[in-house]
């Protein structure tokens, strides 16, 4: 099994949030993330922004409390490494990166399948749009993750993600959208 | 008749030596196993060493008991349902579930209590000469990168582990482990993948039916729960069956037609029903006794020996014909008539089972089989021609001489006319024959023994493509005086692929046991890592991370094992690895391969083998070719020898002018077919030369009869029919659809025509009818 797969589930929710009855072309959000680990009393905290439409592809750039850069478009994928090492990353040679890719694409063409594959989907209205709870289906999954919580702000665009690991971590993604611009 | 044996005394003396045979025969017999489809098995012994012979075999058992089946549906929920069912269906009916989802928790297990020493070579370098700050950084590029912000074990925040497995081989680079499945969405459909094992022997007629049975059970369900889903399935078992029910159902219609055309030559001669009770009889007995020995001696019987066997017909009905010729329409009253044929008949058993008898010396056991069958056979035939026909055919016959009794002695007359068309005739079908023999190929690709389904290969095709499994062109081995070295040596190897061939995924057992040495290099970059905790510290604090995040990553390093796991903690989670050490006494050596390309060059991954010591490519294909081409050769050999060895008993029975006469339409007959199958485009295999061989028999025995009766009316006739049936018999495997078959059927074809039509040129020109 690729754990590293399984491990893209950040990607893979935003991916699902844009696979809405009508994907939006474009979704720009600044990110608060905060990660509670087991036994470990203080939250890591990290900022930044993350934007993509179909043109350009995805974006996620972590900004503090250090610099990290991921992209990918088609095939594609850059990082830039908090030590400022730049790397592209090859799908052939990186099969996670090929399957986060797949994810990507399909939910973006408002391909919900992947998603329905790997979890339970449960979706109720929400004020501003829909609140879903992502169940994992399988095995290796469930053993690592109890659910995912995403509500939007507005159709097709994330405003809160909270991944619940049996762990006991906690991960929490607040985003607050921005006005979408193609990146530099 | 002169013997002093009793009718009484003649069948008993029959009825017990086959009764014997046939009981022992039962004794020997196993039930299950009475029709062997394994080609492989009918090769010869390899001389390599053990361990390749070991390897070659473990390789192979890796996939002959594996049965795929693969539901495919748009209707996610059904399409899981359906495979479901598909697997319940095909477990209930014997076929074994895949249990890779078990071993792989075990594994995870292995992995993560010894997760330090999992690095390689290029990440415990970083590590040991970046120390804290390496760690620093990929903790925080693993925090944030979108692909790797869940930590799956809680101690992983560097995904050191994750990076480890996602690089661990997987058996379908298409689909991912799902529950008991594996599972893929692909082109708008989904995909379930249900692994499952026969438990029995795949070319043991039971197995491989078991497995038809099976996935014909695994679809039926799999339709009841998702009409709309396609399911397919393939697997060694099933191709093992289809061969089986091809061979067989090829063997019943030879066996047929060959009988009925026998029978309606005899009714159109004879014109008299005799003549059929004997030669059914004396068919029956040959072919019961021919099996009967060949499961004495082996236990089972060869798919292709029984095939092969069938042309045993033809040719033990030779000597009824000689005796049926000579009693019907010969000089000698009824009871001188086996002192008139006991020459020929003797002359014509003793060369054939000669010539038969070198097939032993083939060293293949193919051509073993059918030597033991065809001598039984022949033998058998013999003996029940001179135990029982003498007391059968004891009345002058009353059938008039007809047309088709006259023909035969009427063309050998013609033959034998002074004539310049005697040689000239011969010269243009020689010269014919020239440019053929300039065209011949030879081909040994053992492929060519068989004839499977277009279906069943397409459906193979389809269903390794959406797996995206590419079968490897062959396999390594490396040998070592112990697991640890042989372990060294693959790393080296794998090492060597990946820097010559990027593109190439390398499968071998140091991909999830890394060797001693490895595991130290990683616990050791670690432990530089962790040497200094200060260091530690602020690496983490100078990217913004928290202190107490690096006293915690310093804690679970001191809690974890620090000692390299071992192969038997690996084996007790995941026994199925062991597939990958072949233990060969005082050594040992490990099987490993490579995938991920269609065109990959066996002789490159021979060159990278050369590179490491004790490593070898194996090419099982090759090999296996290497061996028939061996064979080829070596049974021309035994040609060649068993043509001198009948020569030297002709020339000691008829003296050297006559044997050179005797030995000529033999050598024209070989030329001739040699010359057909060059003109036709027909490969030059093992079994055209087993071809060859009875050619040589058949023409030698045409040359004895001849020459031993002239160009009397009985043994003109006996030669003619004996020449038809095994036109009807050989020539009819020329329609095989099975390769091997129809190039053999071919030869003979030509051959005995060949044979036949020369067979006048053993005789002198001046000989006359007496």
């Amino acid at each position: 099994m690729n754990l590293r797969t399984l491990s893209s589930v950040v990607c893979l929710c935003i991916a699902s949030i844009a696979s809405a009855d009508t994907p939006p072309a474009s979704f720009a959000a600044s990110f608060v993330q905060t990660r509670t680990v087991p036994n470990f009393d203080t939250p890591i905290v990290s900022h930044g922004n993350m934007r993509y439409d179909r043109v350009n592809g995805f974006h996620w750039e972590v900004t503090a409390p250090y610099h990290y850069l991921f992209e990918m478009n088609g095939k594609l994928a850059h990082e830039e490494l908090p030590d400022g090492t730049k790397r592209d990353l090859d799908p052939d040679q990186t099969p996670w990166l090929a399957a986060v890719e797949h994810i990507f694409i399909s939910a973006l063409s408002g391909d919900r399948a992947e998603l329905m594959t790997y979890f339970s989907v449960a979706s109720k209205p929400a004020a501003d749009g829909t609140a879903l709870t992502l169940t994992p289906k399988l095995g290796a999954i469930a053993s690592a993750i109890s659910r995912i919580e995403v509500e939007e702000s507005a159709p097709g665009q994330p405003r809160h993600l909270q991944i619940f690991e049996t762990s006991g971590g906690h991960m929490d993604i607040r985003f607050s959208p921005l006005a979408a611009k193609p990146p530099s | 008749m002169k013997s002093g044996l009793s009718p009484a005394a003649r069948w008993t003396l029959w009825l017990v030596s086959l009764g014997v045979l046939c009981a022992a025969a039962a004794v020997r017999l196993d039930p299950q196993h009475v029709v062997d489809t394994d080609i492989l098995a009918m090769l010869p012994p390899e001389q390599d060493s053990t361990a390749v012979a070991a390897a070659t075999e473990q390789s192979r058992e890796a996939f002959v008991d594996e049965v795929l089946i693969l539901v495919s549906g748009e209707d996610e929920p059904a399409t899981r349902a359906a495979a479901q069912a598909a697997s319940a269906a095909s477990a209930s009916h014997g076929l074994k579930p895949d249990t890779t989802g078990e071993s792989l928790n075990r594994l995870l297990s292995v992995y993560q209590a010894h997760r330090y020493a999992l690095l390689d070579e290029a990440q415990a370098q970083r590590l040991a000469s970046g120390g804290p700050a390496a760690l620093t950084n990929d903790i925080a590029t693993s925090l944030a990168s979108p692909a790797g912000m869940i930590d799956v074990f809680g101690s992983d925040p560097g995904g050191h582990l994750a990076a480890f497995l996602g690089s661990l081989p997987r058996p379908y680079p298409s689909f991912l482990p799902d529950g008991p499945f594996f599972s893929a969405f692909k082109d708008g459909k989904r995909y379930f993948l249900v692994r499952t094992e026969l438990q029995g022997s795949a070319f043991a007629e039971q197995g491989s039916r078991q497995a038809v049975e099976a996935v014909k059970a695994a679809t039926l369900a799999a339709k009841g729960a998702c009409p709309a889903c396609e399911v397919i399935y393939t697997g060694a078992p099933l191709f093992a069956d289809a061969a089986r029910r091809s061979a067989q159902s090829e063997s019943i219609w030879l066996s047929m037609a060959s009988t009925l055309l026998i029978m309606l030559l005899i009714a159109w001669v004879f014109r008299s029903f005799a003549p059929h009770v004997l030669a059914g009889l004396q068919l029956v007995a040959s072919v019961l006794a021919a099996g009967a020995a060949v499961i004495l001696c082996f236990g089972s019987i060869e798919i292709i020996t029984l095939v092969f066997g069938t042309t045993l017909l033809g040719i033990a009905i030779d000597y009824a014909f000689l005796y049926f010729s000579e009693y019907w329409f010969g000089e000698a009253a009824p009871e001188k008539v086996m002192g008139a044929v006991r020459p020929g008949l003797y002359m014509g058993l003793l060369t054939g089972v000669v010539a038969f008898a070198f097939l032993l010396l083939a060293g293949f056991p193919a051509l073993t089989q059918f030597a033991v069958f065809s001598v039984a056979g022949l033998l058998e035939a013999g003996l029940l021609v001179v135990l029982l026909f003498p007391m059968s055919l004891t009345r002058f016959p009353q059938v008039p001489v007809n047309a088709a009794v006259l023909w035969p002695q009427r063309f050998i007359q013609a033959a034998c006319r002074p004539s310049r068309w005697r040689w000239i005739l011969p010269l243009i079908a020689l010269l014919l024959s020239v440019p053929g023999w300039f065209k011949l190929h030879t081909s040994d690709d053992v492929r060519s023994l068989q004839n499977l389904p277009s279906a069943m290969l397409a459906a193979d095709e389809h269903i390794r493509v959406t797996l995206g499994q590419v079968p490897p062109p062959g396999f390594f081995l490396e040998e070592a005086p112990d697991l640890q070295q042989a372990l060294q040596h693959e790393e080296a190897l794998f090492a060597e692929v990946s820097a010559n061939a990027p593109q190439l995924s390398n499968l071998g057992l140091s991909r999830f046991l890394p060797s001693e040495t490895s595991q130290q290099r990683s616990l050791a970059a670690w432990q530089k890592v962790f040497a200094d905790h200060q260091s530690l510290r602020a690496s983490f604090v100078h990217l913004g991370l928290p202190a107490k995040l690096a006293d915690r990553t310093l804690v679970e390093w001191q809690q974890a094992s620090h000692t390299p796991f071992t192969s038997e903690q690996l084996f007790a989670a995941a026994p199925e690895l062991k597939r990958f050490v072949i233990a060969d006494g005082s050594r040992l050596a490990l099987l490993s391969t490579v995938t991920g390309g269609t065109d990959i060059d066996p002789a490159t991954l021979s060159a990278y083998a050369t590179t490491v010591p004790g490593a070898v490519f194996v090419d099982p294909l090759a090999r296996v070719a290497a061996s028939f081409q061996r064979l080829r050769v070596r049974s021309t050999w035994l040609v060649i020898l068993g043509y001198l060895l009948i020569s030297a008993l002709l020339v000691w029975r008829y003296g050297r002018r006559e044997a050179l006469r005797m030995l000529f339409p033999p050598l024209l007959a070989m030329g001739l077919t040699l010359g057909a199958l060059g003109w036709l485009g027909e490969p030059v295999n093992i079994f055209v030369v087993v071809a060859l061989i009875l050619i040589l028999g058949l023409g030698r025995d045409y040359a004895v009869f001849l020459r031993e009766g002239g160009a009397r009316r009985s043994p003109a006739l006996a030669v003619s029919l004996s020449a038809l049936t095994m036109l009807f018999s050989f020539g009819l495997l020329a329609a095989s659809g099975i390769p091997a078959l129809h190039v053999f059927g071919v030869a003979t074809l030509v051959g005995i025509l060949a044979s036949y039509l020369s067979a006048p040129l053993s005789l002198p020109p001046a000989e006359e009818p007496a």
